[in-house]
């Protein structure tokens, strides 16, 4: 019973982490409908920092340091964020995914080739437990911890983001996505407003990482390979492009089926990486909007409740 | 300096190999056809196939083909096979979306490319497999003195099947003293001649992808400035409606630039493998990536940029780190190479988006 328990929370801990990196790329794609390829490195990066500040700072208690560490994490990728932002959303549609994806992979290369005693190169690196010791019989109890911090951090980003889309600079943002050169027209910076979006996606993907960097207790160059950015993808076009809702039901989705599958015996359990594109390029033809599209669920929620009455 | 720069120039034809792809297929329907560098996988793992068969770097001489001609099968196969699975790749997954715009046929592509990496580690594990490198062999006469180098003799196996099997088998170590009593133990085991390895020039796989480049670059400019269907082919990408209503059959003219880009990205294929020494399922993933990066510097849609694109990129990818190292004293700059090719791309896109030879694109409100 145990064994299934831990199953399921970390099954729930994994989709969190996943729902927290599809709801920033969401605000990047799905909201300001850029085509942005690179998330897996934004994700990369705030892992590494918040291990890096983890072995470096030890002296500090515990969770002040991972407060700190998740701090470091968000600011990092988010300054990465603004050195590729500004000079690469000038580009366009697939020149930008490129560009992106470019970077992903330069973020991969380069912890890769770190030194050992840096961020552990290709063989990775062991991040300090901080909050609690992790032993067999707190392992429950540190699961649930987990679960509790990603569940916070996840609705406190979706509340901050569609608090963002009903301010000024968030209706300036879909403006702009709707039609650059028409929001240029009306007075809008387009790549300003391209840029924050960007930078604020990239933040939570950093934040993203510290909380799956303490949560695995272990980093390895390969967990931030191209295929997690198409996972990602395919958690917000099955949610819905531009639905923050969407995208915590799609990562349950997705999570779902590879740790599902993964139980199954090995001859079964790897064609999931077949799988997951196959579906990906068939939504993508005949239901491009995702399951939930625009809406939220609690829009779709009012309209059953108005449709009842 | 002359030595990183050759190479350099090698890496960049086979860049140029696979740009040439991603540069007419992009002309013609505006797509980044991510699944260029599967074919050319797939066309490295038929090279692989066929020179593994064909026997060789085995010793039983004689060869069943000489070298040369060996290597004309393999390239023909893959080239063939990578053409073929480019048109049936266009035809089941990128005719569909054609007109679900951009951003959708670009996902599509993603896709395929990631179902067609997978399925190769179903078919053939994800193990890197040695590539076969050629090797000649020259008989050794007089057997005195001390051995410079190990020495091989054909041995004849029986297989369970009963079917008699010709390999070769190390007879002399090197180092071995060599004489009268080597001599005699070697005819008691029946080895009437035995040869020694003739090291090849490991330039030799430079000078192979260098001349054909320069072989089938002006193959393909004949073919897509001088025939009927590459005058089709140009048409299309300027105006695919105008196109059509002048009587061009446009999926016959897309399943023929697949089909092109693909044949030249399975030579590329076996050239690289043969270069690098191994081939594996993802094989593909990271010189089409830099295949791209080199079209995309290049000029994206023009076929002498795309050559120019790849040289430039090959070279500059050994070089660059060449400089570092001995300029700076970096040892580690030649495990960057892959983020120089990267950053270039950026610096590129930032600057000149459209690339060293490609023609500025008006956007029209």
């Amino acid at each position: 019973v145990s064994g299934e328990l831990l199953f399921w929370l970390n099954l729930l801990v994994t989709v969190g982490i996943y729902a927290l990196l599809a709801v920033s790329l969401n605000l990047i794609n799905g909201s300001a409908g850029m085509f942005h390829l690179g998330h897996h490195g934004f994700w990369a990066l705030g892992a590494y920092s918040a291990t890096w500040l983890t072995i470096n700072a030890a002296s500090l208690p515990g969770p002040l340091l991972y407060a700190l560490s998740l701090l470091l994490a968000m600011a990092v990728a988010a300054l990465g964020g603004l050195t590729i932002g500004i000079p690469c959303l000038r580009l366009r549609g697939d020149y930008l995914a490129i560009a992106t994806l470019g970077f992903g992979e330069i973020v991969r290369i380069a912890v890769q080739n770190s030194p050992e005693d840096f961020l552990g190169g290709s063989l990775g690196i062991r991040v300090p437990r901080i909050l609690m010791d992790v032993t067999r019989k707190t392992q429950v109890t540190f699961r649930l911890l987990s679960l509790a911090i990603v569940v916070v951090a996840c609705a406190a980003t979706i509340v901050a983001f569609r608090n963002f889309l009903r301010s000024t600079a968030g209706r300036r943002l879909l403006a702009v996505a709707q039609d650059e050169t028409a929001a240029g027209l009306l007075g809008i910076n387009p790549t300003r407003s391209k840029v924050l979006a960007f930078v604020m996606g990239s933040a939570v993907a950093g934040l993203a990482g510290g909380i799956y960097a303490h949560y695995m207790g272990g980093l390895d160059p390969k967990n931030f390979l191209f295929m997690e950015m198409v996972k990602m993808f395919l958690i917000i076009v099955l949610g819905g492009m531009g639905s923050f809702s969407g995208c915590v039901v799609g990562a349950f989705l997705v999570v779902a089926t590879e740790q599902l599958l993964n139980r199954a015996p090995e001859a079964i359990a790897s064609w999931w990486q077949v799988l997951f594109p196959l579906i990906l390029a068939i939504m993508i033809i005949f239901r491009p909007q995702g399951i939930f599209g625009r809406k939220e669920i609690t829009d779709i929620i009012r309209s059953w409740r108005r449709s009842a009455a | 300096v002359l030595d990183y720069l050759l190479n350099g120039l090698a890496l960049g034809a086979i860049f140029a190999f696979i740009a040439l792809g991603y540069t007419m297929v992009y002309g013609i329907i505006k797509l980044i056809n991510f699944a260029h560098g599967e074919f050319f996988m797939f066309g490295a793992f038929l090279g692989f196939f066929v020179l593994r068969d064909l026997g060789v770097e085995r010793l039983p001489l004689p060869q069943p083909l000489p070298i040369l001609l060996s290597y004309v099968v393999a390239l023909t196969a893959a080239s063939l096979g990578a053409g073929a699975l480019a048109v049936a790749t266009e035809r089941i997954a990128y005719r569909p979306v054609r007109r679900a715009g951009r951003i959708a046929a670009l996902i599509t592509a993603v896709c395929v490319s990631l179902i067609l990496q997978n399925l190769a580690i179903k078919a053939w594990g994800a193990e890197p497999k040695a590539y076969p490198q050629p090797r000649e062999w020259t008989e050794v006469g007089d057997l005195d003195g001390t051995a410079t180098a190990n020495l091989y003799a054909v041995k004849r196996l029986v297989t369970t099947e009963g079917k008699v099997v010709e390999n070769e088998a190390r007879v002399v170590t090197i180092g071995e003293p060599l004489g009268d009593a080597t001599r005699a133990r070697l005819r008691a085991e029946g080895h009437e001649r035995v040869y020694r390895q003739v090291p090849l020039d490991r330039g030799w796989t430079r000078g192979f992808v260098i001349l054909a480049l320069a072989l089938w670059a002006p193959v393909l400019w004949f073919l897509v400035k001088r025939t009927r269907m590459g005058k089709a082919m140009r048409a299309v990408s300027e105006d695919a409606d105008a196109a059509r209503l002048m009587g061009i059959d446009i999926n016959r003219v897309i399943s023929w630039t697949f089909f092109l880009g693909a044949f030249v990205a399975g030579v590329g294929g076996v050239a690289y493998c043969v270069s690098y020494g191994k081939v594996e399922p993802f094989t593909g993933f990271l010189p089409g990536m830099k295949a791209f990066i080199a079209a995309v510097i290049g000029g994206i849609g023009s076929i002498p940029g795309a050559i120019l694109g790849g040289l430039v990129l090959g070279t500059a990818e050994s070089l660059i780190p060449y400089a570092l190292r001995e300029g700076l004293g970096w040892e580690a700059a030649f495990a960057w190479k892959d983020a120089i090719a990267f950053a270039l791309l950026i610096v590129i896109l930032v600057f000149r988006p459209t690339g060293i030879l490609g023609r500025p694109a008006r956007e029209k409100v």
